[in-house]
């Protein structure tokens, strides 16, 4: 059994869902009625209604699948819902552990849900003060309070008030004092009205990032641009091509100046799988042997070499890219869990990780489901 | 007050949420894993036994807790 009991499985990619009161606790009593706060709205006759929230005058549902008990798969659909509706899991970090412990897992870096995975919903915010409120309230709350329930095994990530690159800096340096150990950002800021990574703007953010020697967390889906091939098409397309928004921020930071001028950056892709990758590599490895002497692209340094000095990824049952390990680099993949979106195993994440890995060497599965996200996101034993 | 629509909601934040029901059906499957895996073990086993019987108390004890949540809520 290559998955041995005293290896400590890591996530790097979970979430967490905001407490009711996670802003009215923290924010001024002047911003209390603006900021982030939790409404019913009305479901239909003789159903609890659901709980939102709301955000200066705009309305954010948290949605899961309705009532499944006694349901088969053809009758499952997706809808609003409320805490009482959740497990406890969500949004308690105690709670959290216990399931974590059903579910055989160790740690857990965990991202938003209401804010977006990579904070993004505060770019709404008409008043930037308190939008900054706002996302210090998350990054506070998860540091004090969500990751100091479990310290070592809750780890703690931070978002960014992307709007103003300055902000962004302290906010690096205010939440790494604090111990954070990841930030989380738009796989691509552009399609968010953000300036893009060919351009030189997030430069001193980056910087900041390679003084405190914390990861970018990219999740796919953050550039808020998902496939979608037509209008008519299913929600399946776009959950079937989703892992193809990790190419594209792959894709793009390759080319882009970010690596060349930031060496020590280090670039997680949450979420899409690594199977992937040794495609991509060779695609843009040959688009650079043969394209690059007539664009404003590095002359010197392969893509596939600067993805291996970056960038890693992370899969929950992706069998191809285990199979394929050695082509993505050992050292470059990590475990990741997605609790508790219902495509995760939970309970049975750890049994299911054994199956994936059965074939995989000690040595290398100890490395992919503890070792290198301890030694990337610096998580001392 | 508008609601955002959803060709604005393209990343996972609000989708795929495990809930208390899907929660608790998945615990009562692995409970019932488990008692078979108990089962079939034998008499020389009594270490995997030790931890099988450990990891069904928890899970009864998750899965009792989320039908008294339900209940206390009138679900």
């Amino acid at each position: 059994m290559p998955l041995q009991p005293w290896m400590k499985l890591l996530s790097t990619d979970d979430h967490l869902i905001e407490p009711p009161r996670l802003w009215s606790d923290r924010l001024p009593a002047r911003y209390r009625e603006a900021g982030p706060r939790i409404v019913e709205q009305a479901r239909g006759e003789g159903r609890a209604p659901a709980e939102v929230w709301v955000y200066e005058d705009r309305i954010y549902p948290y949605i899961g699948l309705n009532a499944v008990a006694g349901k088969s798969p053809e009758e499952f659909g997706l809808e609003p819902t409320r805490y009482d509706e959740m497990i406890p899991g969500c949004y308690d970090p105690k709670a959290r552990i216990r399931d974590m412990d059903l579910d055989g897992v160790w740690g857990a870096l965990c991202f938003p849900s209401f804010p977006g995975f990579s904070g993004h919903v505060f770019l709404d915010g008409k008043d930037r003060e308190l939008a900054l409120l706002c996302v210090q309230a998350w990054n506070d709350f998860v540091l004090d309070e969500w990751c100091a329930t479990a310290p070592g095994r809750l780890i703690p990530l931070a978002i960014m008030p992307m709007w103003d690159v300055d902000l962004c800096v302290a906010e690096v340096h205010r939440v790494a004092a604090k111990g954070a150990k990841a930030i989380s950002f738009p796989e691509n800021p552009s399609p968010r009205g953000l300036p893009s990574f060919h351009t030189d703007y997030w430069d001193p953010f980056f910087t900041a990032l390679e003084e405190t020697d914390l990861p970018l967390s990219l999740h796919f889906g953050t550039s808020g641009q998902a496939p979608k091939t037509a209008p008519e098409a299913p929600f399946a397309v776009t959950i079937t091509l989703f892992g193809c928004n990790a190419m594209y921020a792959t894709g793009d930071l390759l080319f882009s100046p970010v690596l060349h001028k930031h060496p020590k950056l280090k670039i997680g892709l949450s979420e899409g799988g690594i199977g992937w990758i040794p495609y991509l590599l060779e695609r843009a490895d040959g688009t650079w042997e043969r394209h690059r002497f007539y664009q404003n692209v590095n002359q010197s340094v392969r893509p596939s070499e600067l993805f291996h000095r970056h960038f890693h990824g992370c899969f929950i049952d992706d069998r191809f890219g285990v199979e394929v390990r050695h082509h993505v680099g050992i050292d470059k993949i990590t475990w990741e869990c997605d609790y508790p979106h219902s495509d995760s195993y939970w309970p049975k994440s750890r049994a299911y990780a054994a199956e994936v890995l059965a074939d995989v060497p000690d040595e290398e599965v100890h490395k992919i489901v503890e070792l290198n996200t301890r030694r990337i996101y610096n998580l001392p034993a | 007050m508008s609601r955002r629509p959803e060709s604005e909601r393209s990343d996972w934040t609000d989708l795929d949420l495990l809930t208390r029901e899907e929660a608790h059906g998945r615990l009562l499957a692995e409970i019932a894993d488990t008692d078979v895996r108990l089962a079939g073990l034998g008499e020389s086993d009594a270490a995997e036994r030790e931890l099988l019987e450990s990891r069904l108390r928890a899970l009864r004890e998750a899965a009792e807790d989320l039908i008294d949540h339900a209940q206390g809520n009138g679900g």
